[in-house]
């Protein structure tokens, strides 16, 4: 960074208007902005259409990147006001000189904890672009069966179940109707499902006794959902998001042709 | 050594762990930075699926920093755990929480974005990874 005498612009404070857009996307911009007082907005755009990320308030930060990866990408995401909006407008120089400056070891500890979230950054873009690909290719098929490659068994099983984190206080009554190492299928009837939430994503702490005499504790999640034939019923399809190992064998064992 | 020599003037105690001994466990509280000496540490995040080791540290790595530009107000994000013996220098935070108090209002608080960032995105990091490796 050149440390001669150019003029480093000031901290200045702008107001935007409701609908203002004070970020946009595709934009080269070195400034960072901090909300002192109202809301923005960030999104991106997909063909004609606005897709929100996230919703800003005050004393957040915007186009911290620039500063900490010494990005020289464009905007990344367009920020618009939301409401009546105080922004304060830093210029990088200001802070790049600061930051130079900072004594050795406070500034090898920042420059690690970047190096961290550098890295952290770069797993979870492969973690997302891998899952994005497996997505893509799996074939599509039965909802309520598809994930569920291992052995089925059925049964016709009492069960307690309880959406997850909650306490056995809100325990309902269901029937597990089939049972294989990946999933369960699950008949509750119409009434529970107006207890409390049963859409796919919802997980549910299951219990229930195996009829080998042995407790089956575990976590699943409703993938799939099926008016019952009787339409007393609602047949849930799940896969089993958590099993402890104990389980797992026991498990293994009632499946075991 | 291949770190720092002003990283080391500031090592305030080294101390000598044995493999698979807790450094830090995530939950608590502690206000301590580290430096890896010699040997590794794996840094690991308690999942619904269980612990996932989310980086693996050596020699000349820092960690634990989060809770300290956090000024004490956060509990530690993720558990620090020996991957064989290793040495650790514990760094001195009186000098380091004066330079950094020295910093301006906005150097800090990009500082605390830093970290807010770092936070977020291990989590999600560690959820997505969680997930995979279960339904594999």
């Amino acid at each position: 960074m050149n440390k001669g005498k150019e003029k480093i612009p000031p901290i200045v404070r702008l107001h935007y208007k409701k609908g203002d857009l004070i970020v946009k996307e595709g934009d080269y911009g070195i400034s960072i902005y901090k909300i002192i007082d109202g809301r923005v907005g960030v999104f991106t755009q997909a063909g004609d259409q606005d897709i929100s990320l996230a919703t800003l308030g005050q004393g957040e930060i915007i186009g911290e990147m620039v500063f900490l990866y010494g990005d020289t990408e464009p905007r990344s995401a367009s920020v618009r006001a939301l409401e009546a909006s105080e922004i304060e407008v830093w210029h990088p120089a200001r802070l790049s000189r600061e930051y130079d400056q900072i004594p050795g070891t406070l500034k090898y500890i920042i420059d690690q904890t970047l190096g961290h979230l550098l890295r952290i950054n770069k797993v979870f873009g492969l973690l997302r672009a891998r899952e994005k690909a497996e997505r893509d290719s799996a074939p599509p098929s039965e909802p309520l069966t598809s994930q569920r490659r291992f052995y089925r068994k059925e049964i016709d099983m009492l069960c307690r179940y309880r959406p997850a984190g909650t306490s056995s206080e809100k325990s309902l009554i269901g029937r597990i109707k089939d049972l294989s190492r990946g999933g369960l299928a699950l008949s509750v009837e119409n009434s529970n499902v107006e207890k409390c939430s049963h859409i796919p994503g919802d997980k549910f702490s299951i219990n229930t006794e195996l009829p080998t005499d042995k407790k089956l504790d575990l976590t699943a999640e409703i993938v799939a959902i099926r008016q019952d034939q009787s339409d007393k019923n609602v047949l849930l399809g799940m896969n089993i998001t958590h099993l402890t190992e104990h389980d797992m064998k026991n498990l293994g064992f009632f499946l075991m042709p | 050594m291949s770190f720092d020599p002003i990283l080391y003037s500031h090592v305030a105690k080294e101390e000598d762990y044995p493999d698979k001994t807790v450094i830090i466990e995530e939950g608590s509280t502690g206000y301590w930075i580290f430096v890896v000496l010699e040997g590794k540490v794996r840094v690991t995040q308690k999942t619904p699926q269980g612990a996932v080791t989310i980086d693996t540290l050596k020699e000349g790595d820092v960690f634990g920093e989060m809770a300290f530009f956090e000024r004490g107000r956060g509990m530690r994000t993720a558990s620090v755990i020996a991957d064989g013996p290793v040495r650790l220098g514990l760094l001195d935070t009186d000098q380091l929480d004066k330079d950094y108090e020295a910093l301006s209002p906005q150097l800090k608080e990009l500082i605390t974005t830093l970290i807010i960032r770092l936070k977020e995105t291990t989590r999600q990091a560690s959820t997505l990874s969680a997930e995979k490796s279960l339904r594999r």
